[in-house]
């Protein structure tokens, strides 16, 4: 892994840190949602500090180059993250549904009476 | 004082009629509401026959949201304090004006019943979080909470706008810690609780390391940012 790789990389976990704890702070984003993305932002800026862990795992794993292992796991991360993300609109989907069907018979019972 | 005693229910249908049963007989000066947070057994129907003060949420929103709406009704109707008791039998209402005592006497914003200062407390797995609980809330306000996971907690007015108003702020450890950072006094009285009188716990073993994943990283978070 190149050092200029490894400057842009750890830059860019700072910045995300950064700005994951931002939104946090202003209220847009709830602490549970955040867990994912401040200890990922928190990972990219223990490798790039020390990247003998990407230096390792890459060697175990019989990569041709640290890089790679790290964009590996980071699309593989953002492959899982996008999952869940689409189970979680289905399910916030189904529940405006389910509010909007619950207020129109309230609404139809109160006509109603 | 016009208290209130909000009383989450989600799947209750077991306890929630002795629990009602036993808050009225003891402290007939208490108001209750009960939130029945989209149960999918009979607690609505229970509330509805037994003519008990309750509104139904049309899906399940959880704890934190069902006792928000809780604070949004002890603000709506003037209420000067709230207390949050559980619908499974836990908490012995005998506690509430022992602990609106403290809340006036003290100028208190939250008052916790401590199952620590009566010598009891949780055990096993669930003591060790509470003490890690206990110690990050100590780092980052320098008070002792000794029992953070108790869920019998009164707030005065103050903090019932705070709930009802804020983002996020939800009845847990890491709000005590965050309003004691925010200049709230948060007081403890001893007091007893029972075993969960019937119904199954919220939390299973996943849904307990997330919970001490979020409150924990919810504590380091205020410490530092908010």
């Amino acid at each position: 892994m190149s050092s200029l790789l490894r400057v842009i990389l750890a830059i860019g976990a700072f910045v995300a840190l950064g700005v994951v704890i931002n939104r946090v702070k202003k209220g847009k984003i709830r602490v549970a949602d955040s867990i994912f993305w401040v200890v990922s932002a928190a990972v990219l800026v223990v490798v790039a500090i020390f990247p003998g862990i990407a230096f390792f795992f890459s060697g175990l794993l019989g990569f041709l180059s640290p890089s790679n292992f790290v964009f590996v796991v980071i699309i593989a991360l953002m492959l899982i993250k996008l999952f869940s993300l689409s189970c979680e609109l289905s399910r916030q989907t189904n529940r405006i549904d389910e509010l909007s069907q619950e207020i129109a018979l309230h609404n139809k019972k109160t006509d109603g009476d | 004082m016009k208290i209130l005693a909000i009383v989450p229910a989600y799947n209750e249908e077991e306890c929630l009629e002795s629990t009602i049963a036993e808050l009225t007989s003891t402290c007939p000066d208490v108001d209750y509401l009960v939130i029945n947070d989209g149960s999918s057994d009979s607690t609505g129907p229970i509330c509805d026959s037994l003519g008990l003060n309750h509104v139904d949420l049309p899906i399940n929103c959880g704890l934190a949201s069902g006792f928000r709406t809780g604070m949004k009704y002890a603000l709506r109707n003037g209420y000067d304090a709230a207390v949050q008791i559980d619908s499974d039998g836990q908490h012995i209402p005998s506690y509430i004006p022992v602990m609106a005592e403290a809340l006036s006497q003290k100028k208190a914003d939250v008052v916790i019943a401590s199952r620590n200062l009566a010598g009891g407390g949780a055990v096993g797995a669930r003591g060790i979080g509470a003490k890690l609980i206990t110690g990050l809330i100590r780092f980052a306000s320098g008070q002792v909470i000794s029992d953070p996971t108790s869920g019998m907690r009164m707030y005065n007015r103050k903090m019932i706008e705070k709930f009802a108003k804020s983002f996020d702020l939800q009845p847990e450890p890491d709000a005590m810690a965050y309003l004691i950072r925010k200049g709230a006094t948060v007081v403890e009285v001893p007091a007893e609780m029972r075993d969960r009188q019937g119904g199954t716990s919220y939390l299973n073993f996943f849904k307990s390391i997330s919970y001490m994943a979020r409150t924990c990283l919810s504590i380091i978070l205020f410490i530092w940012f908010r």
